[in-house]
């Protein structure tokens, strides 16, 4: 990018009130501020931020004519955005505009010490002014979002999804890998708290959704092929039955991929005895008549429950979080097989029946007469197994006392875990993973739906073990989130992006395989190849222009020499012009 | 009587989603800590090509730390692995250079890890205020 005019230089230091100004001559550092390089102009104030201070950034951009500002205040990662929004309506490009921060990173963490802390903030302060004279415009592209969505998985989370994009006038492609849409909820017989069927709730949203023209719905089907950036996804969707493909374009993504039941081999000898069965083999049972032991086809009698199989368990099996279903699903279905059976007893770690109207299940069960009994985390029950009979062993903490059950019936509560197919899933939507092998979300509370990949939400227990309740609610975020963009009908990407000079590119690969995210290939037009940056893709990590050995790489924004002149800054500065106090 | 306590000049270059968020939170939380890390903040610490933590040495750094999201947890996706590949191969040209390897540290930390910031940034500090001025610098150890 060629560079505009000789660079002018604004510095606006911010007092924050006593935050920043309390620990540092924040009046120094602006006077020591107006003898570097550059620096046409330089003052402090009291809140750069308020309406008064954005005010002076823009009054002072013309009176100086400014062309570069920096502002010493907060971290960027709270007032970059405003800042930016302050030059450019101020007629500057956003890019042209350099934070220093001197609250978190200085006078909050070195307060004990304001001389140090002063000194620190020259030297920041210098470090950005030599950055911004480096700096230069970026133009802000966008891109236009096909309005067309794709849904992975139709579980309860998908149909959701599926039913408030297709009502908001906009097109949505449905993929499901089994025959049968709604997910694991066509396997529980009625649902907590309302105990409504579980096959009603997904009929009605299944009416709903196919009332709606622009809403395919393809089963047996699984996503084979995914291509392109934001506004622009290549999909190529294959028929497991017929081996068929049909080939999508979709501006915006959700995955609703789901969970799987987790089998808790290795707990509670399971599988060890055909009565030791899990809570979503109950459901089953329950949804197709009658709850009856596996060995004699009888009714159980004496029914046992064990909570927290496979959550909780860092380390172990399973997962090392709690799988916010099991507490109250375990609870109510404790309670409706006390009025078949003679006792029902529940071995809990804890219990939390946490949302509206699952406490009433707990006290229902708890007025039935199901006995709960606490054991320790670290010292689980013991099933031993005794010819046909299961002895369950264990300490109740509340009691300290030592007891010991005879179910007929032993139902392990289980986690939600991933499906297998996560890791496939993972790959070919760019999606990370947690520690326990869920989706990540971009962030946990600031952008819960939207993942690191733009245009690629997630929603449902593909994010993490949730109930459906929770389930639904997500989708419907993230359908929110996918209409937004496609309302928008243009999106921003980002401008900070990397380019390659095609003059230096040797033709190694070594950028392909660097960037994580797929922005980078090779222009086979050319012999050889040179590397090219597909700008949609590119999240401006800057990976490549580290690994590129030719120096061939730029990443704007960030380039070698916006990064070095800072440490150059610091390490030896130039002598002010003028004089100055340090 | 007092001499002046050697201040080393550390060039911490920090990726904004992770550990740049640990050290605004060492901030917030107004964990103290010496003030003579200067960040260099970059999107990414897959972003630090070797050659600039070289630089830093020979423009005088005392120290260099790289700091970033932990492994797995990387704002984009493989970011830092690529980080932890480029820091071992530069500790193994420390001793070219004749530098200490512990002038160069990486540290992971993510933004809810103030402390970890805080402590990481301390114990960087003590460590090379006892190696004393970095060999490279001009005027030498002896400065």
């Amino acid at each position: 990018m060629e560079q505009v005019d000789e660079p002018r230089i604004g510095v606006f230091v911010c007092h924050c009130g006593h935050n920043i100004a309390g620990t540092i001559d924040v009046e120094q550092v602006a006077r020591n501020a107006q003898y570097y390089p550059h620096v046409e102009y330089a003052t402090d104030f009291m809140f750069m931020c308020s309406d008064s201070g954005q005010q002076l950034i823009k009054d002072m951009i013309h009176v100086n004519n400014l062309n570069r500002v920096v502002v010493a205040s907060c971290s960027p990662r709270m007032h970059e955005p405003t800042f930016r929004r302050v030059v450019e309506e101020a007629g500057l490009n956003r890019y042209l505009f350099e934070q220093v921060n001197l609250r978190e990173h200085c006078s909050w963490c070195h307060a004990l010490e304001p001389e140090k802390a002063t000194a620190k903030a020259n030297d920041l302060v210098r470090m950005a002014a030599a950055r911004a004279a480096l700096l230069e415009p970026l133009e802000v592209k966008t891109v236009e979002v096909t309005p067309h969505t794709l849904v992975v998985g139709g579980g309860v989370t998908g149909l959701r999804a599926v039913v408030d994009i297709g009502s908001r006038g906009f097109k949505v492609t449905l993929v499901e890998k089994e025959s049968e849409l709604g997910g694991h909820l066509r396997y529980l017989s009625t649902m907590y708290p309302n105990n409504e069927k579980a096959e009603d709730v997904i009929d009605r949203m299944l009416i709903a959704a196919r009332a709606i023209e622009d809403v395919e719905l393809l089963t047996d089907s699984v996503v084979v092929d995914f291509d392109g950036h934001i506004g622009d996804f290549e999909v190529e969707i294959k028929n497991l039955k017929t081996s068929k493909t049909v080939k999508r374009t979709v501006g915006t993504v959700i995955v609703a991929t789901g969970f799987e039941p987790f089998e808790p081999e290795g707990y509670y000898e399971y599988g060890n005895n055909p009565n030791i069965i899990t809570l979503a083999d109950y459901e089953k049972m329950k949804k197709n008549g009658s709850v009856l032991r596996i060995s004699d086809g009888k009714p159980p009698k004496q029914v046992m429950f064990v909570g927290c199989v496979g959550s909780r368990e860092e380390g172990n099996k399973g997962h090392e979080h709690c799988s916010r279903y099991c507490c109250t699903a375990m609870t109510k279905a404790a309670s409706e097989i006390k009025d078949i059976s003679d006792e029902v007893m529940v071995l809990y770690d804890d219990i939390r029946t946490f949302g509206r109207g699952h406490e009433e299940i707990h006290r229902e069960a708890r007025q039935k007469h199901v006995m709960f009994s606490k054991f320790a985390h670290t010292k689980k029950p013991k099933v031993c197994l005794k010819g046909d009979d299961i002895v369950v062993k264990w300490k109740d903490v509340l009691s300290e006392t030592y007891c010991e059950f005879q179910p007929d019936l032993l139902i392990l509560t289980t986690a939600m875990v991933p499906p297998p197919t996560t890791d496939e899933v993972s790959k070919m939507f760019s999606l990370t993973r947690s520690g326990d092998g869920f989706f990540n979300e971009e962030h946990i509370k600031l952008a819960p739906l939207t993942t690191h990949t733009a245009g690629i939400m997630i929603a449902g227990a593909a994010q993490a073990a949730k109930d459906a309740t929770d389930s639904a609610t997500q989708a419907s975020g993230a359908a929110a989130k996918a209409t937004s963009l496609m309302a928008q009908k243009n999106v921003e990407i980002e401008s900070t992006v990397s380019w390659v000079d095609e003059t230096l590119c040797s033709s190694c690969h070594t950028c392909v395989t660097a960037c994580p995210f797929g922005a980078i290939g090779m222009l086979t037009t050319n012999d050889p190849p040179i590397a090219f940056v597909t700008e949609a893709k590119c999240k401006g990590c800057g990976t490549c222009a580290a690994a590129c050995p030719s120096n061939a790489i730029t990443m704007r924004h960030s380039t070698d020499e916006q990064i070095m002149t800072m440490v150059e800054a610091y390490l030896t500065p130039q002598t002010l012009k003028g004089g100055g106090e340090q | 009587m007092t001499r002046k306590r050697f201040e080393p000049k550390i060039v911490a270059f920090t990726c904004n989603w992770c550990s740049y968020g640990g050290a605004d939170l060492a901030g917030i939380s107004r964990i103290q800590h010496p003030p003579n890390a200067k960040v260099i903040r970059l999107m990414c610490s897959g972003r630090v090509d070797p050659v600039m933590v070289i630089e830093a040495f020979k423009g005088g750094a005392d120290g260099v730390m790289v700091t970033g999201c932990h492994p797995g947890d990387c704002h984009y996706a493989t970011g830092n692995y690529r980080t932890q590949v480029r820091f071992d191969a530069l500790q193994m040209a420390m001793k070219t250079m004749g530098l200490h390897p512990d002038r160069l540290k990486l540290l992971w930390a993510s933004a809810s890890e103030g402390q970890q910031w805080a402590e990481g940034i301390t114990e960087m500090t003590e460590s090379i205020r006892l190696l004393g001025p970095s060999p490279l610098k001009a005027g030498g150890a002896g400065k």
